[in-house]
């Protein structure tokens, strides 16, 4: 069994392309991606430096046995599945061209994939924060929670401020790819 | 045709005029893009989440149709929905074509 190694590190659902970049560098360190663990620990394999390109895909076909056979044979390797996403890489080395080491190649499926995201993750985000998170936040201020607990206070506090993050940074974020692909179309 | 497939298909991506084209023979994503690549001398390469998303898409709209599965990978062909648009896009290309050379288009 090879040495491996674990290193935490946070991607949002908006940071995708970072997170690629990132497990490129990691595989030119000698760090090849095995498996990610929610919601930020990542395990390595140790071996040599390679130059590997990592694309990550977000969609429901992710169990198509087709979708699966397509990608291999198109050069792809699936090296993971987390919360979602589809981790899938090749060796830089083998591409002919640059636009072989991309899983999209239009705005069109590139949109697709920001807009199932927006859908699937960001929208049910927005659900719990009013359905859940603000009106206990409003309750708990007014101490109707529990008496007034200051532990509720601190808990929906938190999660206050934590969705308001998600919102702006996420949200912004993937509304922002939403408007430049469309602008392009 | 319905309003929804002109409206979507008319005109078209060049991903969809290429796959919808090579479909005019039954074959498979892969193969596809081995034959785009070679008529456009490597100038447009289709991505596989690409292909999948639009053979898929495609299919649900009816204007493709599997035809048959070999060594696990699907075959598809055009079906009459399909070479309808596809005449449609083709008038509108070869249009384009004489246009752009300075001649009148005719029908």
């Amino acid at each position: 069994m090879a040495e491996t190694a674990t290193i935490i590190k946070v991607f949002t659902i908006a940071d995708f392309k970072e997170e690629e970049v990132w497990l490129r560098e990691r595989s030119s360190e000698g760090l090849h991606f095995l498996r990610m663990i929610v919601p930020c620990f990542y395990i390595f394999e140790k071996g040599e430096p390679r130059d590997v390109i990592y694309r990550l895909d977000y969609t429901s076909h992710a169990e198509d046995r087709d979708y699966q056979t397509m990608l291999s044979e198109f050069g792809w390797e699936n090296c993971g599945r987390c919360a979602g996403w589809i981790y899938w890489r090749r060796s830089a080395d083998e591409l002919a061209s640059e636009a072989e080491g991309e899983l999209f190649s239009d705005d069109e499926s590139r949109l697709n994939l920001v807009k199932n995201v927006l859908l699937t993750r960001m929208l049910p985000l927005l659900l719990i924060f009013f359905c859940c998170v603000l009106p206990n936040l409003v309750r708990a201020i007014d101490g109707e929670l529990f008496g007034a607990s200051g532990f509720f206070l601190w808990f929906f506090g938190i999660m206050f401020v934590l969705y308001v993050y998600l919102f702006i940074h996420c949200g912004g974020k993937l509304l922002r790819m939403k408007k430049e692909l469309e602008g392009k179309e | 045709m319905d309003n929804r497939i002109e409206r979507v298909y008319v005109p078209m991506t060049e991903t969809g005029f290429y796959i919808l084209y090579c479909l005019q023979t039954p074959q498979h994503g892969y193969a596809i893009s081995r034959q785009v690549e070679w008529m456009t001398n490597g100038e447009l390469t289709i991505g596989a989440g690409t292909m999948y998303g639009t053979l898929s898409k495609m299919e649900k709209d009816g204007l493709i149709v599997f035809e048959r599965e070999e060594e696990k990978r699907r075959l598809y062909r055009i079906t009459p929905l399909g070479e309808e648009v596809l005449d449609k896009e083709l008038r509108r290309i070869e249009r384009l074509y004489r246009n752009s050379r300075g001649e009148k288009y005719d029908g």
